[in-house]
């Protein structure tokens, strides 16, 4: 018993003329920590205990206006940076289809925010332990009586003075309020390690039969049990089993169109190029180049190769003979591969084996010029700068 | 119950009043009418901005009239003879009208009998959309405010003489049947003489978007009066802030309504992008008035937003009168917007002529004679209203 | 009858002091309930059973259950939503609007119909769930960061409605605790059960009364009001969307917002009275749910019936005026077409009958008022029917046009969602005090202190 530390001193009222005059009484009394406790708020409260106006106002506004910023900078960034996409042939930025959601954000973060740092910051509950609790004082405040509690904590704190303002105020029930001792919280105690035990187990279980029974049953195994024949099964609805099905003799994938002099020395009638040249393409047969052809023929396609020997060089590509061939003999050379050289077909597709023909054109071109062809290509260049 | 040291006395407003409503009203005429010597149509069309100006005053005050008795309303007994003396222009309205009646033709595309054969669908619309009914429906409107103005205002004034209860009863069963009427009156003229400049063009919601602008000036009129009236000790000494809290209040809510339509109107139309209704706010969008229509989302909303948004500026006399005046001025941008580029879509553009604010100046004049002759003939504040002691001991 | 202006009604009839209303407001709490409470609870929850069968067959073999159809494609899942979204308006618009309006009156019923948004918005919520095809991926509705590196569709109206719902939903809850929250305190202390009073415990976080916390509590329920009222608003207004963001005839016209929220609010209040009668009389509220309070919703609902009954005539003004051919059609086909019943059941329900209103004998005679408001719950729910039905199924297209005929699934869901509101409505008068305590003794007469304490 000894351990109990008054806490303060309660009186009651019984009607609001009287708390209203009391409150204003004990303030001017100079006494800081006290509280009126009333069953619902009273008119004209605030001014007898001088109270400044709430702040709780400054926190709406920041989070409303955080909630708004948030909502618009986080749908720009999602529909105009992150993923943008042309939808019912609106702008990316499409304000106005932002407004809705730009409020609805703004409202509930508002709203949360107020109540959460209200009940939180300003009244710091939950506080069920609260030395008023469970007294005579506190049952009647909250029905209908109105009462006055000075805490011991005040500096002016002075029993007999305080009881003695209360009676000149005419106050009823005066008591004494002692708050209760806190035990300390023991973990080890077997009743809380059950209770973790218990939410362990529940919490356990109830993930394993979610993610192992419940979406494993209809209609959730959607994607597992699809009404249609899976690559590679049996059927029963063809006489020879299989599901998946031949297609029909001579039929062509799509880009895959076979070349027709594969396994000839040299094709019959050389194909044309089918792809003009221009900077894209240029640029594609480039990059091609560099990728497959240049690690035997060489950057430039002198047949140096880079391979040290590990392979035998191929002859140069500004040879007379390659050079008086037509694009169709380089492409027989691509597709079918000639003495050592492998079938690059796989490599390359055809718009790019034509694209790398038109760039080694443009190596040979630049290898072999004449003097005057040279003169002439700087002048275009030249009137192509001036322009 | 009233103590004697705070009873109502009655004062006449100082003549300067009158002076300068009469100033007013002589410079803005002069200047109005010689706007016609430069360039008749845009001063026709300055006339009908300065019409609908004070029409929207006149007649959203009078629905504040009406609304305070249907909803019962204490706080604004005491201020009730502002909308009653702003709600008088109602009859003076069938005076101001004619010149606009006299030139249909000039103002309207769907009373060009050659146009509207040539044109399937006027021709569609010229049983509503023709000049005899047009006129029909004007005065029929004008008439019903006229009518309902004098009920509400003879009743009112009667009872500062009898303080018979049975008027304010007589009052509420006339607001019961005068709101229907006004819904329908007021939509009419929305369609009739802002809609219908553009006679292709629909919306819906048109009805309600003058209705909510209306009331948005109606309740800036007077809320600039009250406060210059409390100010120079003219009301009731009982009145408090709490009185201009709720007028901050509901000037606060009407703007936000205002900004609610308007952005319905545009968003449905801008989403659903069919020509019909978008090439309406395109040509509101061509040269300056791209800078008009944003600057009438800042100027209507978001300043008076600001402005009003925290509960002691809703009290503060200066915010108050400085946001009314600001109001009024954002309602007279919202009226050029809609009226205007009839007039000028074709040069895209806004010429700011010097003749342009004539008529509005004489409508402020006008404003300003109209309260003063009403303040001396009869009380500012109705004085055998029986809430009159509870709407002075309003409280929050 | 002659009424006094110069004297203010009471709240509460007749005098009561502070003790009584604890007293019997808590009643229903500290008795254990009765036969009839048994009885009207197994109504309900026969309804709710067919709703949860009927949403359980349509889980196991998708929407096709329902009676859709090619042109009709969305029918009885929409019309409910937007019914029950409507009716939780009333809830909102009690609590936040007339607060902020300053009405008294509105305590006596804000609790209960901020309790009946609640449910309502439950009852909506499990529409947009269901009409989904496979509703356990309700999920990728939120923006999350996902696995395919795409965000929802911002700009589309129904993940606008995502947001409102759930937005509306968590504020109006929020909202409503708030206002428990000195109840629950008050509860804890009346209490004799210990269990009862360590759940009150939990729920009341402590509350003590103080009057440093009613200071920052009042603030707090102001700023609340003030954010529920726009969201009320816009939450049907996006509703509203849904339809009038589209270019179908009949559904994209500039009116929808305000006309859907005086819609919700026309039916929220309907729904409203509906129960109140019954709650007044069950529980002998009759001087706290006077007549005056019904009175009032009355006339509210006759203003919301004319304001409603305004848009329809626009609507069908405008369709004429615009002199687009579609337009005109789907009206003309809206009154006289195959639907031309649905269309008359709404008009008479939501226009015509209300009228009745305007005699005050009828607004404060209870069988005739509820009758009326029954009407016009019916009404409404027509209403949204016409709207979404009758636009689609005779559209551009001659060809592709059809006709609706609503599934038992269509019927036993729609049960079911009254099932589960009245379930909830009936669980709730016997767990929580159906009227707020501390904001009705705030009310009460001799409540507020005589001089007004000095303040100003």
């Amino acid at each position: 018993m000894s351990e109990r530390k008054l806490f303060g001193i309660t009186v009651l009222f019984h009607t609001p003329d009287e708390i209203i005059h009391a409150a204003s009484k004990v303030r001017e009394a100079g006494y800081k920590n006290y509280d009126v406790h009333t069953p619902y708020p009273l008119h004209g409260m605030d001014a007898a205990m001088n109270l400044k106006p709430s702040k709780l106002g400054y926190i709406t506004l920041a989070f409303g206006l955080f909630g708004a910023a948030f909502a618009l900078l986080f749908m720009y960034w999602a529909m105009s940076i992150d993923y943008p996409m042309i939808i019912g042939g609106k702008p990316f930025f499409a304000l106005p289809a932002f407004i809705p959601i730009t409020f609805e954000v703004t409202v509930l973060l508002a709203t949360l925010a107020t109540v959460i740092s209200m009940l939180a910051f300003f009244f710091k509950f939950p506080f069920n332990s609260h030395p008023l609790h469970d007294t005579p004082y506190m049952k009647a405040v909250s029905s209908d009586k109105y009462g006055i509690c000075i805490e011991a904590d005040d500096v002016l704190f002075d029993l007999e003075k305080v009881k003695a303002l209360y009676k000149e105020l005419n106050g009823q029930n005066i008591t004494e309020i002692y708050s209760s001792v806190v035990e300390p919280f023991k973990i080890f105690e077997p009743k809380f390690l059950t209770l973790l035990t218990l939410v362990a187990l529940l919490t356990s279980g109830a993930t394993y039969i979610t993610l192992n029974k419940l979406l494993y049953i209809t209609p959730f195994d959607w994607l597992m049990n699809q009404s249609r024949v899976n690559v590679q099964s049996k059927s029963t609805f063809y006489a020879d089993g299989f599901g998946m099905r031949k297609p029909v003799e001579g039929s062509v994938a799509r880009n895959f169109i076979p070349y027709e002099y594969m396994g000839l020395i040299a094709p019959v009638v050389p194909l044309s190029n089918t792809l003009i040249p221009s900077n894209d393409i240029l640029s594609l047969g480039k990059k091609r180049f560099l990728t497959f052809c240049s690690p035997c023929h060489g950057n430039y396609g002198d047949g140096d190769s880079r391979l040290n020997n590990q392979f035998p060089n191929p002859p140069s590509l500004h040879s007379e003979k390659v050079r008086g061939w037509q694009d169709g003999n380089i492409y027989h050379v691509i597709v079918n591969g000639q003495n050592v050289m492998p079938s690059y077909a796989s490599q390359l597709s055809r718009d790019e084996r034509w694209a790398v023909i038109h760039y080694i054109r443009v190596l040979q071109k630049a290898k072999n010029a004449s003097p005057s062809e040279i003169i002439e290509a700087k002048k275009e260049i030249l009137s192509n700068v001036a322009k | 119950m009233s103590q004697n040291d705070l009873v109502y006395q009655k004062k006449n407003l100082p003549d300067s009043l009158k002076r300068l409503g009469y100033l007013l009203l002589v410079i803005g005429l002069a200047l109005g009418v010689a706007g016609f010597l430069f360039d008749a149509q845009r001063a026709l069309f300055n006339y009908l901005l300065a019409f609908i100006f004070i029409m929207s005053i006149a007649v959203g005050s009078l629905f504040l009239v009406a609304l305070e008795y249907i909803a019962g309303a204490e706080w604004s007994t005491p201020i009730r003879r502002v909308p009653e003396f702003l709600a008088s222009f109602s009859p003076i309205l069938i005076i101001l009208v004619i010149p606009l009646l006299l030139n249909v033709h000039s103002i309207f595309e769907w009373s060009h009998k050659d146009i509207v054969a040539g044109d399937k669908i006027l021709t569609g619309k010229s049983p509503y959309l023709n000049t005899t009914f047009f006129i029909g429906r004007t005065l029929f409107s004008i008439g019903v405010w006229s009518l309902f103005y004098f009920l509400f205002v003879r009743n009112s004034r009667k009872q500062d003489v009898t303080k018979d209860q049975l008027l304010t009863k007589k009052n509420i069963k006339l607001s019961a049947i005068f709101i229907p009427l006004f819904a329908i009156t007021i939509t009419i003229s929305a369609i009739d003489w802002m809609m219908s400049l553009e006679p292709h063009w629909f919306s819906t919601i048109f009805g309600v978007y003058f209705f909510a602008g209306s009331v948005v000036a109606a309740l800036a009129a007077v809320t600039l009066a009250t406060v210059l009236l409390k100010e120079k000790g003219f009301l009731h000494p009982k009145m408090n802030n709490e009185h201009l809290f709720s007028l901050g209040a509901l000037q606060f809510t009407f703007i936000n309504f205002w900004a609610y339509i308007a952005f319905s109107q545009f968003m449905l139309i801008w989403y659903a992008n069919l020509p019909e209704e978008t090439y309406w706010f395109i040509g509101r969008w061509g040269g300056i008035w791209s800078y008009v229509s944003i600057g009438l989302i800042f100027v209507h909303f978001i300043v008076p937003y600001a402005v009003l948004l925290s509960q002691p500026a809703k009290m503060d006399q200066k915010k108050l009168k400085f946001i009314s005046i600001w109001i009024l001025c954002a309602r007279v941008i919202d009226l050029y917007w809609l009226i205007m580029p009839q007039v000028h879509s074709a040069k895209a553009g806004v010429l700011t002529i010097f003749f342009e604010f004539g008529f509005l100046i004489a409508a402020v004049g006008g404003f300003l004679l109209v309260f003063y002759f009403n303040a001396k003939k009869h009380n500012l504040v109705p004085v055998g209203d029986p809430k009159l002691e509870k709407g002075l001991n309003f409280r929050l | 009858m002659n009424i006094d202006y110069s004297q203010e009604l009471p709240v509460i009839e007749r005098r009561i002091s502070l003790a009584e209303i604890d007293r019997l407001i808590s009643k229903p709490l500290d008795e254990k309930p009765d036969k009839k409470f048994f009885i009207a609870l197994s109504i309900t929850g026969t309804l709710l059973l067919i709703g949860v069968i009927s949403i359980s067959y349509l889980f196991l073999y998708g929407t096709g259950v329902w009676g859709l159809n090619q042109p009709v494609g969305w029918a009885f899942d929409i019309t409910n939503f937007v019914f029950w979204v409507g009716i939780g308006h009333a809830g909102t618009l009690i609590s936040a609007i007339l607060y902020l309006l300053r009405q008294k009156w509105r305590t006596g019923i804000a609790r209960f119909a901020e309790a009946m948004t609640i449910f309502a918005v439950m009852c909506a919520g499990i529409f947009p769930i269901i009409h989904m095809g496979r509703p356990w991926l309700a999920g990728y509705l939120m923006p999350y960061p996902n696995q395919h590196g795409l965000w929802v569709n911002f700009t589309s109206p129904l993940v606008w409605d995502v947001f409102a719902v759930s937005t509306y939903f968590t504020v109006s809850l929020v909202f409503w605790y708030v206002g428990l929250i000195p109840d629950f305190g008050l509860l804890r202390d009346r209490t004799a059960s210990t269990l009862k009073k360590s759940i009150y415990s939990i729920f009341s976080l402590g509350w003590r009364n103080s009057h440093r916390n009613w200071q920052h509590y009042e603030k707090a329920y102001m700023l609340l009001a003030g954010f529920a009222t726009p969201l009320v608003l816009s939450v049907h207004t996006i509703v509203s969307f849904d339809f009038a963001v589209s270019i179908i005839p009949g559904w994209h016209t500039t009116i929808f917002p305000p006309y859907f929220v005086a819609g919700a609010i026309f039916s929220g209040f309907a729904m409203v009275v509906t129960v109140l009668i019954f709650v007044r009389k069950v529980f002998d509220l009759q001087h706290i749910i006077t007549l005056n309070h019904l009175d009032k919703m009355n006339k509210i609902i006759l203003a919301t019936s004319m304001m409603v009954g305004y848009a329809y005539g626009m609507e069908f003004f405008i369709a004429w005026y615009s002199g687009n051919p579609s337009e005109q059609f789907v009206f003309i086909n809206r009154a006289f077409g195959p639907y031309a019943w649905a269309y008359w059941i709404m008009v008479t329900c939501n226009v015509l009958i209300p009228q009745l209103f305007w005699f005050k004998k009828i607004r404060t005679t209870i069988p005739i008022m509820l009758v009326i408001v029954i009407f016009v719950n019916v009404g409404m729910w027509f209403e949204r029917f016409v709207i979404t039905v009758t636009s689609l199924h005779r559209d551009f297209l001659p060809s592709s046009w059809g006709y609706f005929v609503p599934s038992i699934f269509d019927l036993g869901t729609l049960i079911g969602s009254f099932g589960l509101f009245f379930t909830l409505v009936l669980l709730f008068t016997k767990t929580l005090p159906v009227v707020a305590m501390s904001e009705l003794k705030a009310v009460a007469e001799g409540a507020q202190p005589s001089h007004n304490g000095g303040k100003h």
